[in-house]
């Protein structure tokens, strides 16, 4: 599905895919990859306090908005920001 | 001949997503699919989908290992039909064992992520989409393993039935390259794009950065299959064939209330408790009022990406992104699962 980013680069739009699968990101050409945490809950931790959680999802989310602002060489992986 | 199998949590009969985030285990003898080879299985490998997709390096090291110790002649993975992580589990163990000197095949569909893991390392037959075509993959892989543990080689993609390895062998052919070239060229002029050798994906050069993120309008895009509760719009939860787009308007976070994934290749216990988590609409929603970015465009685009067909994916990617541009979007957010 990380197709779906690929295609959306092509259009100019910067794209970061936020997934627990980055090497299949990256092997259909995804660009801005952000690592989730886990495939059932790629934002979030359900063995984290809600606060804590909320927090992580909040560091995720404010990486990917990073990575949007980073120039990147092709197929780049980030991971996520414990 | 000594075969050693590889299958997911699901064919070896451990569980279906519940278990897909189980180790790696070893069983003596054939399992499930791998009865139907008609092979003689000595050993069965098994790892859970997710296990593997997230802990890759340390699930090889497991699986790699029992290889080197048990010595067979070939090893066989899956089929692994239209799922891609089964698939890119099967692909990658695949290549890994072939490079060490074990040879291996494995099947699935064409458009699985497991066959680029691959690299051609391994024979990759091809199959159905889904089970209904489990006797003929087995049969496919079977008839290559046969060679393969003898030390044979197979004949070419065609003639054995596997997919293109991207080697490239000089053969005899009937028709001079000159009036091959002249064929090309007329299909050409006549409108008509022919090949003899099939491209690689295109790959793309990542776009530039976003210059000012604080005046940067980003939408948020996902293939998690989140809906809103009751799946008003009918998505269905896998080989889905189009996209959804739901309203963000006033809306602050996405709860279980109201939101739902009807995603079919993941356990969706942690995503429907909390559907933030498949899909950050709370975090974003903050950064937007902290002014990290400029806004956030007020819809949300979904679909559910499992067994998706690339040529769908690449559809999705072009209708959703011609959309994004016509509303000044400057950059997206996407989740996947």
């Amino acid at each position: 599905m990380s197709t779906l980013a690929r295609e959306l680069e092509r259009l100019g739009l910067p794209s970061v895919v936020i997934t627990a699968l980055p090497s299949i990101a990256r092997m259909v050409g995804a660009n801005r990859i952000l690592r989730g945490v886990a495939i059932t809950n790629p934002t979030g931790d359900p063995d984290l306090a809600a606060a804590d959680e909320r927090a992580l999802r909040q560091r995720i989310v404010d990486r990917a908005i990073e990575m949007l602002q980073t120039k990147v060489p092709p197929r780049t992986i980030w991971e996520t920001p414990r | 001949m000594k075969v050693a199998h590889y299958l997911n949590q699901f064919f070896a009969g451990f569980g279906a997503e519940e278990q897909a985030s189980m180790g790696a285990v070893r069983v003596e003898g054939a399992v499930g699919p791998g009865r139907g080879l008609g092979l003689p299985v000595a050993v069965t490998y098994s790892c859970g989908d997710d296990y593997f997709g997230e802990a890759e390096d340390a699930a090889l090291a497991q699986l790699l290992g029992w290889i080197a110790k048990d010595r067979p002649d070939v090893l066989v993975c899956g089929p692994a039909f239209g799922s891609g992580r089964y698939g890119y589990a099967c692909g990658s163990l695949a290549r890994e064992a072939a490079r060490r000197g074990v040879p291996a095949v494995t099947a699935m569909e064409p458009d699985n992520p497991g066959v680029v893991a691959a690299e051609g390392w391994a024979y990759v037959v091809p199959t159905t989409p889904t089970v209904i075509g489990m006797r003929q993959a087995l049969a496919g892989m079977a008839a290559i393993a046969r060679l393969l543990g003898i030390g044979g080689e197979p004949g070419s993609p065609e003639e054995a039935g596997y997919l293109p390895r991207s080697i490239r062998r000089n053969v005899r052919v009937d028709r001079l390259g000159a009036d091959r070239a002249v064929d090309l060229l007329l299909a050409k002029i006549a409108g008509d794009t022919l090949t003899e050798i099939a491209p690689p994906i295109a790959a793309v050069e990542p776009p530039p950065p976003v210059p000012n993120m604080t005046s940067a309008l980003i939408a948020l895009v996902t293939e998690s299959g989140c809906v809103p509760r009751g799946n008003p719009d009918h998505l269905t939860s896998r080989r889905s064939s189009r996209w959804l787009r739901y309203t963000l308007d006033g809306v602050a976070t996405l709860d279980s209330r109201g939101y739902e994934t009807v995603h079919g290749g993941f356990d969706t216990t942690f995503a429907n408790g909390e559907p933030n988590r498949i899909v950050p609409l709370d975090a974003l929603r903050a950064s937007e009022r902290n002014g990290n970015y400029g806004a956030l465009h007020p819809f949300l685009y979904t679909t559910s990406g499992v067994d998706t067909s690339v040529a769908n994916a690449v559809r999705f990617g072009q209708e959703i992104g011609a959309e994004l541009l016509d509303a000044g979007v400057t950059a997206v957010v996407l989740t996947g699962t």
